[in-house]
């Protein structure tokens, strides 16, 4: 299977251990004169789980049909493992396991009966790792039902089943968590990131669900109007020199302020009197100095909590957040 | 060759295991049996048949049942691709590692195999009520006569299922694929005393026309026919083919 990479050692990109198991190079998809996905370039590497995100229309899921071979790509090209999807379709796709929008079977088949399709268009699949897989996912019970009998979040879940059936290096979904009850939400996202722990396997999800991708994913890539817009890791802060931003509730906030304004180490951002709450930056070891002196002057404290920038704020602020996917 | 055999196997199972798979199969009995006894007891003397495999021999050709068996494969034909995208089946079966001509050639060799299943139930099915109408046993040169008229009723429903494979595959239409499909077979019947007519797939379809009354139009012959559909089919194939290969599945 990696023939390919062995032929070519002069191309030392493709022969190096950290080889990205999803590459996108300047992606380009035209449909009529409208440019859906333009110069789209990202990369996706082992054990990674990578929100893909972007308003209605952005270009998702033209870009994640491209990724597996449904959609023909104008310019630029894919590369899953090394390989080309344009070039060695067979050879890229091998490595892909998906469920494409919703996971679709034949609804007069069982489950077992779908996978055992699923099983039969590849090369290495046994009984035995069809048998693991549906153990793996808790399908047991349901197996020799009909898939018209299924709950959408079975569906899912068989969804996952044949994607891992022949154990892929790259899992693509589109809205995994679509129709899913928050336990089945959280079931899934659970499963994801085992997987993508203990087997290495690079996972590109894209999702609306902003809270979901900030809970699941180490990585986001946002992209708009087919281009991308920007990428970064969650939970890093953007600005780490910066301080933490705090809010304080306290019982007299005037007071407070003039206290806070005199402390060198505290920088004031606003008061909000009908809320009672202070909004300031400060380093955690000045910390006990603002206690103190807000303690000295008699000022009760009731709260105080870090406002963390949400995904959501993050991604409204780079998609011009006039429209929310 | 180990990969096709799985794919043709896929597809048979897809076939199969809907229930209504099984009406098209029992439709043939009933109407193969319908018309024996009708035949029988209304209109055929028993002595002038001479035997139910020569009964068999009539019956197997287009003029026969090889015309139900066409409709019933276009019927069988049509829903092949077109069924993929209505369940949006189409995107599990394409993200495999398998080219799209693979699985194109897959599912032309299913309807093959349906054409044959479906010869073999009117054969078997012929000889039984045939011999029970009109005595069992029958010459070499009957049963010759046989197999000549099972290739042209074969013949006859792959032209016309070959049809139908194109049009699913280029509108993804199961109707659409069926309304063509049996329009086309109508036409099979209508002949155009025209010279170009004779390049038409319509009249070249039934090849048995040259064993009982010779040529439909002047200037053909059972090799021009053969020529006629081979380029047709062909045509249908790389048509379907180049068309399913490049396009988009949304």
């Amino acid at each position: 299977m990696n023939l390919e990479q062995t032929n070519h050692p002069n191309s030392s990109q493709q022969v190096s251990h950290e080889q990205p198991v999803l590459m996108l190079d300047q992606v380009t998809k035209r449909i009529g004169k409208k440019t859906i996905v333009d110069r789209l370039s990202f990369e996706v590497r082992r054990g990674e789980i990578v929100g893909l995100l972007g308003p209605n229309g952005a270009g998702k899921t033209t870009a994640i049909r491209m990724m597996t071979g449904l959609f023909t790509i104008n310019e630029g090209d894919i590369r899953i493992a090394g390989q080309s999807i344009r070039k060695q379709f067979k050879q890229a796709i091998v490595h892909v396991g998906g469920i494409i929008e919703n996971p679709e079977f034949y609804p007069y088949m069982s489950g077992f009966d779908n996978l055992k399709q699923a099983a039969r268009m590849t090369d290495n699949v046994t009984d035995a790792r069809i048998t693991e897989v549906i153990s793996l996912l808790g399908l047991q019970e349901a197996l020799h039902k009909k898939v018209k009998a299924y709950s959408l979040g079975m569906r899912q879940r068989l969804g996952i089943a044949q994607a891992l059936l022949d154990r892929p290096k790259l899992l693509i979904l589109d809205e995994p968590t679509n129709g899913l009850d928050p336990a089945g939400i959280r079931e899934m996202r659970d499963y994801l990131k085992k997987i993508a722990q203990s087997e290495g396997i690079a996972i590109l999800v894209s999702s609306h669900l902003l809270s979901e991708v900030e809970q699941m994913c180490t990585r986001v890539v946002i992209i708009q109007n087919g281009k991308l817009v920007t990428e970064h890791n969650i939970g890093d802060q953007k600005n780490a020199t910066l301080l933490p931003e705090l809010r304080i509730r306290v019982d007299r906030p005037s007071a407070a302020v003039q206290i806070l304004k005199k402390l060198e180490p505290v920088q004031m951002i606003e008061v909000k009197e009908d809320a009672s709450e202070l909004v300031c930056r400060v380093a955690d070891a000045d910390m006990p100095t603002l206690i103190d002196a807000l303690r000295e002057a008699d000022v009760v404290v009731y709260r105080i909590a870090e406002t963390k920038k949400s995904l959501e704020d993050e991604f409204l602020q780079w998609t011009g957040g006039n429209q929310i996917a | 060759m180990r990969n096709m055999t799985a794919l043709v196997q896929n597809e048979w199972l897809k076939l199969t295991k809907k229930k209504s798979f099984w009406v098209s199969p029992a439709l043939l009995v009933a109407i193969t049996g319908l018309v024996t006894f009708m035949l029988y007891k209304f209109g055929t003397d028993v002595e002038e048949m001479g035997s139910g495999v020569a009964y068999m021999a009539g019956m197997l050709g287009a003029s026969g049942m090889g015309q139900f068996i066409a409709i019933l494969s276009v019927v069988a034909t049509s829903g092949i691709i077109a069924q993929e995208y209505a369940q949006g089946t189409i995107k599990f079966l394409l993200i495999r590692s398998r080219s799209r001509g693979e699985i194109l050639i897959s599912k032309y060799l299913v309807v093959l195999l349906y054409i044959l299943m479906m010869m073999a139930i009117a054969a078997v099915v012929l000889f039984i009520v045939g011999g029970m109408a009109f005595g069992f046993g029958g010459t070499g040169e009957q049963w010759i006569a046989v197999l000549k008229q099972a290739t042209y009723g074969f013949v006859y429903s792959l032209v016309y299922a070959s049809f139908a494979f194109m049009i699913g595959v280029l509108t993804r239409s199961t109707g659409v694929a069926i309304g063509v499909g049996l329009t086309g077979t109508m036409f099979g019947g209508i002949l155009i005393y025209k010279d170009f007519y004779k390049y038409v797939l319509f009249p070249n379809a039934d090849l048995s026309v040259y064993g009982n009354m010779g040529p439909p139009l002047p200037g053909m012959t059972l090799g021009f026919s053969i020529l006629v559909l081979v380029v047709y089919v062909a045509l249908f194939l790389v048509a379907g083919y180049t068309v399913f290969r490049r396009r988009d599945v949304a």
